[in-house]
Protein backbone atom coordinates (compact mmCIF):
# COMPACT_ATOMS: atom_id res chain seq x y z
CA UNK A 1 0.00 0.00 0.00
CA UNK A 2 1.28 3.14 -0.73
CA UNK A 3 1.29 6.13 1.56
CA UNK A 4 0.07 8.98 0.08
CA UNK A 5 0.58 12.64 0.90
CA UNK A 6 -3.26 12.72 2.38
CA UNK A 7 -2.64 10.13 4.61
CA UNK A 8 0.47 11.33 6.15
CA UNK A 9 -1.60 14.60 6.53
CA UNK A 10 -4.30 13.06 7.69
CA UNK A 11 -2.48 11.22 10.29
CA UNK A 12 -0.81 14.40 11.44
CA UNK A 13 -4.16 16.05 12.00
CA UNK A 14 -5.18 12.86 14.13
CA UNK A 15 -1.95 13.58 16.56
CA UNK A 16 -2.72 16.99 16.60
CA UNK A 17 -6.21 16.60 17.65
CA UNK A 18 -5.24 13.73 19.90
CA UNK A 19 -2.72 16.10 21.66
CA UNK A 20 -5.04 18.94 22.13
CA UNK A 21 -8.13 16.73 23.71
CA UNK A 22 -4.77 15.31 26.50
CA UNK A 23 -4.70 18.84 27.61
CA UNK A 24 -7.13 19.47 30.00
CA UNK A 25 -8.90 23.03 30.28
CA UNK A 26 -9.48 24.71 33.43
CA UNK A 27 -11.24 27.91 34.59
CA UNK A 28 -10.31 30.76 36.88
CA UNK A 29 -13.18 30.72 39.34
CA UNK A 30 -11.80 32.51 42.07
CA UNK A 31 -11.52 36.50 42.65
CA UNK A 32 -8.23 37.19 43.35
CA UNK A 33 -6.48 34.65 41.90
CA UNK A 34 -2.47 34.76 40.86
CA UNK A 35 -0.46 31.99 39.23
CA UNK A 36 2.72 31.44 41.17
CA UNK A 37 6.47 30.27 39.97
CA UNK A 38 6.25 27.30 42.49
CA UNK A 39 3.46 25.08 44.05
CA UNK A 40 3.56 27.33 47.39
CA UNK A 41 1.25 30.50 48.08
CA UNK A 42 4.42 31.88 49.50
CA UNK A 43 6.52 31.79 46.44
CA UNK A 44 6.82 34.51 43.49
CA UNK A 45 3.63 35.42 41.67
CA UNK A 46 4.18 35.02 37.85
CA UNK A 47 0.52 37.09 37.03
CA UNK A 48 -2.79 37.76 38.11
CA UNK A 49 -5.18 35.79 36.72
CA UNK A 50 -9.17 36.74 36.23
CA UNK A 51 -12.58 34.78 37.24
CA UNK A 52 -13.81 33.10 33.64
CA UNK A 53 -9.99 32.97 32.05
CA UNK A 54 -9.49 29.88 30.67
CA UNK A 55 -5.92 27.95 31.38
CA UNK A 56 -4.72 24.44 30.23
CA UNK A 57 -3.25 22.30 32.99
CA UNK A 58 0.33 21.50 32.35
CA UNK A 59 1.34 19.26 34.59
CA UNK A 60 -0.07 18.27 38.16
CA UNK A 61 1.03 18.56 41.96
CA UNK A 62 -1.30 17.51 44.52
CA UNK A 63 -3.43 20.16 45.18
CA UNK A 64 -1.57 22.38 43.04
CA UNK A 65 -1.82 22.81 39.06
CA UNK A 66 0.38 24.31 36.63
CA UNK A 67 -1.32 26.02 34.20
CA UNK A 68 -0.85 28.12 31.23
CA UNK A 69 -2.65 30.90 30.35
CA UNK A 70 -4.21 31.76 27.04
CA UNK A 71 -1.49 34.66 26.58
CA UNK A 72 1.18 32.24 26.75
CA UNK A 73 1.99 32.57 30.75
CA UNK A 74 2.75 29.82 33.00
CA UNK A 75 2.38 28.93 36.17
CA UNK A 76 1.19 27.33 39.77
CA UNK A 77 -2.33 27.75 40.96
CA UNK A 78 -3.77 26.17 43.80
CA UNK A 79 -6.29 23.34 42.69
CA UNK A 80 -9.62 24.97 44.68
CA UNK A 81 -9.45 28.44 42.04
CA UNK A 82 -10.07 26.91 39.06
CA UNK A 83 -13.41 24.78 38.10
CA UNK A 84 -13.88 22.00 35.39
CA UNK A 85 -16.24 24.59 33.95
CA UNK A 86 -16.46 27.91 33.03
CA UNK A 87 -18.34 29.70 35.89
CA UNK A 88 -21.84 31.35 35.35
CA UNK A 89 -21.33 35.06 33.95
CA UNK A 90 -22.97 37.73 36.23
CA UNK A 91 -25.99 38.36 34.15
CA UNK A 92 -27.08 40.54 36.55
CA UNK A 93 -23.88 42.52 37.32
CA UNK A 94 -22.34 43.05 40.17
CA UNK A 95 -19.81 45.54 42.03
CA UNK A 96 -16.96 43.31 42.36
CA UNK A 97 -15.87 41.38 45.31
CA UNK A 98 -13.00 42.44 47.72
CA UNK A 99 -10.53 42.14 44.67
CA UNK A 100 -13.35 44.49 42.76
CA UNK A 101 -9.83 46.44 40.75
CA UNK A 102 -9.03 43.35 39.47
CA UNK A 103 -12.73 42.73 37.65
CA UNK A 104 -12.52 45.78 35.90
CA UNK A 105 -11.29 43.95 32.26
CA UNK A 106 -12.96 40.81 33.34
CA UNK A 107 -15.10 38.88 30.58
CA UNK A 108 -17.54 38.64 32.92
CA UNK A 109 -17.87 42.62 34.29
CA UNK A 110 -21.25 44.44 33.26
CA UNK A 111 -21.33 47.88 32.89
CA UNK A 112 -22.64 48.22 36.08
CA UNK A 113 -19.78 47.51 37.96
CA UNK A 114 -18.65 50.82 38.64
CA UNK A 115 -21.87 52.51 39.46
CA UNK A 116 -22.65 49.77 42.22
CA UNK A 117 -19.25 49.88 43.72
CA UNK A 118 -19.84 52.54 45.48
CA UNK A 119 -23.05 50.51 47.85
CA UNK A 120 -21.11 50.83 51.30
CA UNK A 121 -23.87 51.22 54.08
CA UNK A 122 -27.75 51.64 53.71
CA UNK A 123 -28.58 51.19 50.02
CA UNK A 124 -30.56 54.33 48.78
CA UNK A 125 -33.77 52.07 47.85
CA UNK A 126 -33.52 50.70 51.13
CA UNK A 127 -33.30 53.29 53.02
CA UNK A 128 -36.64 54.81 51.60
CA UNK A 129 -38.48 51.62 52.24
CA UNK A 130 -37.36 51.50 55.76
CA UNK A 131 -38.65 55.63 55.62
CA UNK A 132 -41.70 54.28 54.30
CA UNK A 133 -42.40 51.03 57.07
CA UNK A 134 -41.10 53.15 59.41
CA UNK A 135 -38.35 50.93 60.56
CA UNK A 136 -36.88 51.91 63.74
CA UNK A 137 -33.70 53.70 63.97
CA UNK A 138 -31.57 50.91 65.65
CA UNK A 139 -32.14 48.20 62.88
CA UNK A 140 -30.96 50.74 60.36
CA UNK A 141 -28.02 52.10 62.24
CA UNK A 142 -27.31 48.34 62.84
CA UNK A 143 -27.88 47.11 59.04
CA UNK A 144 -25.66 50.18 58.69
CA UNK A 145 -22.66 48.86 60.66
CA UNK A 146 -23.05 45.60 59.02
CA UNK A 147 -22.99 46.17 55.39
CA UNK A 148 -19.77 49.29 56.11
CA UNK A 149 -17.57 45.96 57.21
CA UNK A 150 -14.91 45.08 54.77
CA UNK A 151 -12.19 42.61 54.43
CA UNK A 152 -8.90 43.33 52.69
CA UNK A 153 -7.46 41.27 50.12
CA UNK A 154 -3.98 41.13 52.64
CA UNK A 155 -6.50 40.58 55.70
CA UNK A 156 -7.98 37.22 53.99
CA UNK A 157 -4.47 36.34 52.98
CA UNK A 158 -3.18 36.49 56.12
CA UNK A 159 -6.14 35.08 57.83
CA UNK A 160 -6.00 32.19 55.64
CA UNK A 161 -2.29 31.92 56.29
CA UNK A 162 -2.27 31.83 60.07
CA UNK A 163 -5.31 29.15 59.48
CA UNK A 164 -2.90 26.88 57.17
CA UNK A 165 -6.15 27.07 55.07
CA UNK A 166 -6.03 25.91 51.40
CA UNK A 167 -3.08 27.07 49.64
CA UNK A 168 -1.16 28.05 52.22
CA UNK A 169 -2.42 24.07 54.03
CA UNK A 170 1.38 22.69 55.00
CA UNK A 171 0.29 19.28 53.68
CA UNK A 172 2.66 16.53 52.78
CA UNK A 173 1.62 13.82 51.60
CA UNK A 174 -1.91 14.42 51.41
CA UNK A 175 -1.96 14.22 55.64
CA UNK A 176 -2.75 17.16 58.16
CA UNK B 1 -32.81 30.95 53.07
CA UNK B 2 -33.05 30.14 56.44
CA UNK B 3 -30.15 27.25 57.13
CA UNK B 4 -32.16 24.66 59.02
CA UNK B 5 -35.37 26.79 59.85
CA UNK B 6 -34.21 25.41 63.10
CA UNK B 7 -36.66 26.94 65.30
CA UNK B 8 -35.98 24.83 68.68
CA UNK B 9 -36.41 25.17 72.06
CA UNK B 10 -37.95 28.76 72.33
CA UNK B 11 -39.17 28.78 69.28
CA UNK B 12 -41.01 25.33 69.39
CA UNK B 13 -43.04 26.26 71.79
CA UNK B 14 -43.78 29.72 71.18
CA UNK B 15 -43.56 30.03 67.28
CA UNK B 16 -44.84 26.48 65.44
CA UNK B 17 -47.33 28.83 63.14
CA UNK B 18 -44.10 30.32 61.65
CA UNK B 19 -42.96 27.00 60.74
CA UNK B 20 -42.27 25.43 57.24
CA UNK B 21 -45.20 23.40 57.05
CA UNK B 22 -45.01 21.17 53.96
CA UNK B 23 -41.37 22.69 53.31
CA UNK B 24 -39.33 19.87 52.43
CA UNK B 25 -41.85 17.10 52.46
CA UNK B 26 -43.20 15.32 49.05
CA UNK B 27 -40.00 15.27 46.55
CA UNK B 28 -41.49 12.47 45.36
CA UNK B 29 -44.08 14.29 43.89
CA UNK B 30 -42.40 16.50 41.65
CA UNK B 31 -41.61 13.36 39.12
CA UNK B 32 -45.57 13.56 38.83
CA UNK B 33 -46.22 16.30 36.16
CA UNK B 34 -49.76 17.26 37.32
CA UNK B 35 -48.35 17.07 41.01
CA UNK B 36 -49.09 20.34 42.75
CA UNK B 37 -45.25 19.68 43.97
CA UNK B 38 -44.18 19.74 39.83
CA UNK B 39 -46.02 23.14 39.17
CA UNK B 40 -44.70 24.87 41.77
CA UNK B 41 -41.10 23.92 40.45
CA UNK B 42 -41.95 25.27 37.14
CA UNK B 43 -43.39 27.92 38.57
CA UNK B 44 -40.33 28.53 39.84
CA UNK B 45 -38.33 27.85 36.70
CA UNK B 46 -40.25 30.59 35.16
CA UNK B 47 -39.59 33.23 37.65
CA UNK B 48 -36.00 31.90 37.68
CA UNK B 49 -35.45 33.64 34.08
CA UNK B 50 -37.39 36.71 34.78
CA UNK B 51 -34.96 36.87 38.04
CA UNK B 52 -31.93 37.57 35.44
CA UNK B 53 -33.90 40.61 34.80
CA UNK B 54 -33.17 42.14 38.31
CA UNK B 55 -30.11 44.23 38.09
CA UNK B 56 -27.53 44.21 40.69
CA UNK B 57 -28.61 47.35 42.79
CA UNK B 58 -32.52 46.37 42.75
CA UNK B 59 -31.17 42.72 43.86
CA UNK B 60 -29.07 44.66 46.80
CA UNK B 61 -32.17 47.00 48.03
CA UNK B 62 -34.37 44.36 47.92
CA UNK B 63 -31.82 42.30 49.98
CA UNK B 64 -31.04 45.37 52.24
CA UNK B 65 -34.85 45.97 52.81
CA UNK B 66 -35.53 42.24 53.83
CA UNK B 67 -32.23 42.55 56.23
CA UNK B 68 -34.16 44.93 58.12
CA UNK B 69 -37.10 43.07 58.41
CA UNK B 70 -34.60 40.36 59.39
CA UNK B 71 -33.20 41.92 62.21
CA UNK B 72 -36.81 43.38 63.29
CA UNK B 73 -37.34 39.40 63.78
CA UNK B 74 -34.53 38.00 64.96
CA UNK B 75 -32.43 40.39 66.60
CA UNK B 76 -29.81 42.71 66.53
CA UNK B 77 -26.27 41.49 65.66
CA UNK B 78 -23.98 40.78 69.00
CA UNK B 79 -22.08 43.41 70.33
CA UNK B 80 -18.47 42.13 70.28
CA UNK B 81 -16.42 43.54 67.19
CA UNK B 82 -13.71 40.82 66.95
CA UNK B 83 -16.58 38.18 66.43
CA UNK B 84 -18.18 40.04 63.89
CA UNK B 85 -14.30 40.71 62.51
CA UNK B 86 -14.08 36.90 62.73
CA UNK B 87 -17.27 35.71 60.79
CA UNK B 88 -16.67 37.75 57.84
CA UNK B 89 -13.07 36.53 57.59
CA UNK B 90 -14.62 33.18 57.50
CA UNK B 91 -17.17 34.14 55.03
CA UNK B 92 -15.07 36.09 52.73
CA UNK B 93 -12.78 33.09 52.24
CA UNK B 94 -15.50 30.90 51.03
CA UNK B 95 -17.09 33.54 48.90
CA UNK B 96 -14.85 34.61 46.78
CA UNK B 97 -14.28 30.80 45.93
CA UNK B 98 -18.73 30.16 45.42
CA UNK B 99 -20.20 30.30 42.42
CA UNK B 100 -20.58 34.03 42.55
CA UNK B 101 -17.76 35.44 43.46
CA UNK B 102 -17.64 38.74 42.04
CA UNK B 103 -20.27 40.69 44.17
CA UNK B 104 -19.86 41.59 47.45
CA UNK B 105 -21.11 39.87 50.55
CA UNK B 106 -21.47 41.19 54.23
CA UNK B 107 -21.90 38.08 57.46
CA UNK B 108 -23.18 39.17 60.61
CA UNK B 109 -24.05 36.94 64.09
CA UNK B 110 -27.18 38.01 65.61
CA UNK B 111 -28.12 37.99 68.88
CA UNK B 112 -30.90 35.50 68.77
CA UNK B 113 -31.58 32.61 70.86
CA UNK B 114 -32.93 30.39 67.95
CA UNK B 115 -30.63 27.95 66.00
CA UNK B 116 -31.29 30.03 62.29
CA UNK B 117 -29.33 31.39 59.62
CA UNK B 118 -30.66 32.89 56.12
CA UNK B 119 -29.17 35.15 53.88
CA UNK B 120 -30.84 37.85 51.82
CA UNK B 121 -30.71 38.60 47.85
CA UNK B 122 -27.35 40.62 47.07
CA UNK B 123 -25.17 39.08 49.55
CA UNK B 124 -25.40 39.97 53.39
CA UNK B 125 -25.90 36.36 55.68
CA UNK B 126 -26.87 35.90 59.16
CA UNK B 127 -26.30 33.31 61.70
CA UNK B 128 -27.36 33.76 65.00
CA UNK B 129 -25.40 33.10 67.76
CA UNK B 130 -27.35 29.84 69.09
CA UNK B 131 -26.38 28.19 65.81
CA UNK B 132 -22.82 29.59 66.59
CA UNK B 133 -22.79 28.16 70.11
CA UNK B 134 -23.79 24.46 69.20
CA UNK B 135 -20.54 24.72 66.18
CA UNK B 136 -17.50 23.04 67.31
CA UNK B 137 -14.21 24.20 64.60
CA UNK B 138 -14.26 27.30 62.08
CA UNK B 139 -14.92 24.26 59.29
CA UNK B 140 -18.49 23.85 60.77
CA UNK B 141 -19.01 27.69 60.69
CA UNK B 142 -17.43 27.85 57.45
CA UNK B 143 -20.25 25.12 55.97
CA UNK B 144 -23.34 27.31 57.30
CA UNK B 145 -22.11 30.42 55.78
CA UNK B 146 -21.39 28.28 52.55
CA UNK B 147 -24.63 27.22 52.80
CA UNK B 148 -25.80 30.70 53.18
CA UNK B 149 -23.49 32.13 50.35
CA UNK B 150 -25.24 29.02 48.38
CA UNK B 151 -28.63 30.68 48.13
CA UNK B 152 -27.41 33.64 47.14
CA UNK B 153 -25.15 32.76 44.73
CA UNK B 154 -28.63 30.86 43.12
CA UNK B 155 -30.92 33.51 43.84
CA UNK B 156 -32.66 31.10 45.70
CA UNK B 157 -35.44 34.02 47.21
CA UNK B 158 -35.63 35.99 44.37
CA UNK B 159 -36.78 32.68 42.47
CA UNK B 160 -39.06 31.94 45.41
CA UNK B 161 -42.20 34.18 45.12
CA UNK B 162 -43.88 35.21 41.49
CA UNK B 163 -44.18 38.25 42.69
CA UNK B 164 -40.40 38.91 42.14
CA UNK B 165 -41.59 38.32 38.57
CA UNK B 166 -43.41 41.90 38.53
CA UNK B 167 -39.95 43.11 39.12
CA UNK B 168 -39.02 42.20 35.30
CA UNK B 169 -38.56 45.03 33.43
CA UNK B 170 -39.28 47.32 36.16
CA UNK B 171 -35.31 48.26 35.54
CA UNK B 172 -32.86 49.52 38.65
CA UNK B 173 -36.06 50.35 41.61
CA UNK B 174 -34.33 53.52 43.38
CA UNK B 175 -35.01 55.75 46.12
CA UNK B 176 -36.82 58.23 43.63
CA UNK B 177 -38.81 55.50 42.44
CA UNK B 178 -39.77 53.21 45.97
CA UNK B 179 -42.57 55.09 46.52
CA UNK B 180 -44.47 55.30 43.18
CA UNK B 181 -45.83 52.29 41.54
CA UNK B 182 -42.47 50.88 41.63
CA UNK B 183 -42.63 51.15 45.03
CA UNK B 184 -45.77 49.26 45.33
CA UNK B 185 -44.84 46.58 43.59
CA UNK B 186 -41.43 46.34 45.44
CA UNK B 187 -43.15 46.38 48.38
CA UNK B 188 -45.32 43.43 47.44
CA UNK B 189 -42.43 41.27 46.61
CA UNK B 190 -40.53 42.16 49.95
CA UNK B 191 -43.76 41.32 51.76
CA UNK B 192 -43.89 37.70 49.56
CA UNK B 193 -39.91 36.89 49.87
CA UNK B 194 -40.46 38.06 54.14
CA UNK B 195 -42.79 34.88 54.22
CA UNK B 196 -40.74 32.74 52.18
CA UNK B 197 -37.31 33.36 54.52
CA UNK B 198 -39.03 33.73 57.87
CA UNK B 199 -42.32 31.46 57.92
CA UNK B 200 -42.57 29.27 54.97
CA UNK B 201 -39.32 28.56 53.84
CA UNK B 202 -37.33 28.09 50.56
CA UNK B 203 -38.30 25.18 48.45
CA UNK B 204 -36.78 21.60 49.19
CA UNK B 205 -34.69 21.20 46.66
CA UNK B 206 -33.15 24.67 47.20
CA UNK B 207 -31.80 23.09 50.62
CA UNK B 208 -30.30 20.42 48.71
CA UNK B 209 -28.49 22.26 46.56
CA UNK B 210 -27.19 24.96 48.69
CA UNK B 211 -26.22 21.62 51.18
CA UNK B 212 -24.28 20.61 48.17
CA UNK B 213 -23.01 23.76 46.94
CA UNK B 214 -21.79 24.30 50.76
CA UNK B 215 -19.75 21.23 50.39
CA UNK B 216 -18.28 22.62 47.37
CA UNK B 217 -17.36 25.86 48.41
CA UNK B 218 -15.76 24.60 51.54
CA UNK B 219 -13.11 22.37 49.81
CA UNK B 220 -12.64 24.84 47.38
CA UNK B 221 -11.23 26.87 50.35
CA UNK B 222 -9.28 24.53 51.70
CA UNK B 223 -11.78 23.34 54.90
CA UNK B 224 -13.18 19.92 55.57
CA UNK B 225 -16.02 19.36 53.31
CA UNK B 226 -17.60 16.82 55.77
CA UNK B 227 -18.08 19.61 58.26
CA UNK B 228 -21.66 20.37 56.63
CA UNK B 229 -22.67 16.77 57.79
CA UNK B 230 -21.36 17.51 61.12
CA UNK B 231 -23.78 20.61 61.41
CA UNK B 232 -26.80 18.60 59.88
CA UNK B 233 -26.05 15.43 62.72
CA UNK B 234 -25.67 18.00 65.48
CA UNK B 235 -28.94 19.51 64.34
CA UNK B 236 -30.59 15.85 64.32
CA UNK B 237 -29.20 15.37 68.20
CA UNK B 238 -31.21 18.63 69.02
CA UNK B 239 -33.90 17.35 66.80
CA UNK B 240 -34.02 14.16 68.41
CA UNK B 241 -33.89 15.36 72.44
CA UNK B 242 -36.68 17.45 71.89
CA UNK B 243 -39.59 16.73 73.83
CA UNK B 244 -42.76 18.86 71.91
CA UNK B 245 -43.01 17.15 68.93
CA UNK B 246 -46.37 16.97 68.55
CA UNK B 247 -47.59 19.90 66.28
CA UNK B 248 -44.04 21.31 66.49
CA UNK B 249 -41.63 22.25 63.92
CA UNK B 250 -40.45 19.23 64.32
CA UNK B 251 -43.39 17.33 62.42
CA UNK B 252 -43.14 19.09 59.65
CA UNK B 253 -39.14 19.57 59.80
CA UNK B 254 -37.35 19.04 56.41
CA UNK B 255 -36.01 15.79 56.32
CA UNK B 256 -32.36 16.11 58.41
CA UNK B 257 -31.60 12.44 57.53
CA UNK B 258 -32.09 12.84 53.76
CA UNK B 259 -29.86 15.76 53.79
CA UNK B 260 -27.48 13.68 55.55
CA UNK B 261 -27.73 10.87 53.02
CA UNK B 262 -27.43 13.18 50.10
CA UNK B 263 -24.34 14.68 51.50
CA UNK B 264 -22.66 11.49 52.17
CA UNK B 265 -22.96 10.22 48.69
CA UNK B 266 -21.48 13.62 47.56
CA UNK B 267 -18.95 13.41 49.83
CA UNK B 268 -17.35 10.29 47.89
CA UNK B 269 -16.47 13.28 45.45
CA UNK B 270 -13.47 14.75 47.68
CA UNK B 271 -11.51 11.39 48.80
CA UNK B 272 -8.83 13.60 50.26
CA UNK B 273 -11.93 15.42 52.65
CA UNK B 274 -10.09 14.44 55.91
CA UNK B 275 -6.90 16.35 55.07
CA UNK B 276 -8.36 19.91 54.88
CA UNK B 277 -8.28 22.12 57.30
CA UNK B 278 -11.59 22.57 60.75
CA UNK B 279 -9.17 25.23 62.74
CA UNK B 280 -10.64 24.14 66.17
CA UNK B 281 -8.40 26.23 67.93
CA UNK B 282 -9.07 29.76 66.47
CA UNK B 283 -12.69 28.70 66.32
CA UNK B 284 -12.31 28.23 70.33
CA UNK B 285 -10.74 31.51 70.68
CA UNK B 286 -12.56 34.00 68.42
CA UNK B 287 -16.15 32.55 68.59
CA UNK B 288 -17.28 32.59 72.14
CA UNK B 289 -21.16 33.31 72.75
CA UNK B 290 -21.62 30.09 75.12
Amino acid sequence: MRITRSMVAGLALLLIAATAMAEEKRWVSSEGTTLKAEASATSENVADVLVGAEVTVVESGGRWLKVRTTAGKEGWVYAGRVSETPPASEVAGGDGGIFGDSMKSSQIKTAKADSARSIRGLSPGAAQYAKDRGTPEIYKKSLDVVLSRKVSPNELKAFLKEGKIGEYAQIQGGKK
Amino acid sequence: MRFLLLFVLIALSVSSSSASAGFFDQIQNLAKPDSKERKILEGATQVASSSKEIDYQTERNIGESLALEGLQRFGNPVKNEALQKYVNLVGTALAVNSKRATIPYQFAVLDSPVQNAFAVPGGVVFVSRALVSILDDEAELAAVLAHEIGHVSMKHALKSTQRAQLLQGVGTITAASVGGDKGKKFASAIGDMQAVLFDKGLDKEMEFEADLAAMETTYRTGYDPSAMIRVLEKLQKLEASSKDKKGSWFSTHPPLAERIARLQSQLKKYPDYSSLAEVKERFAKQAKVK
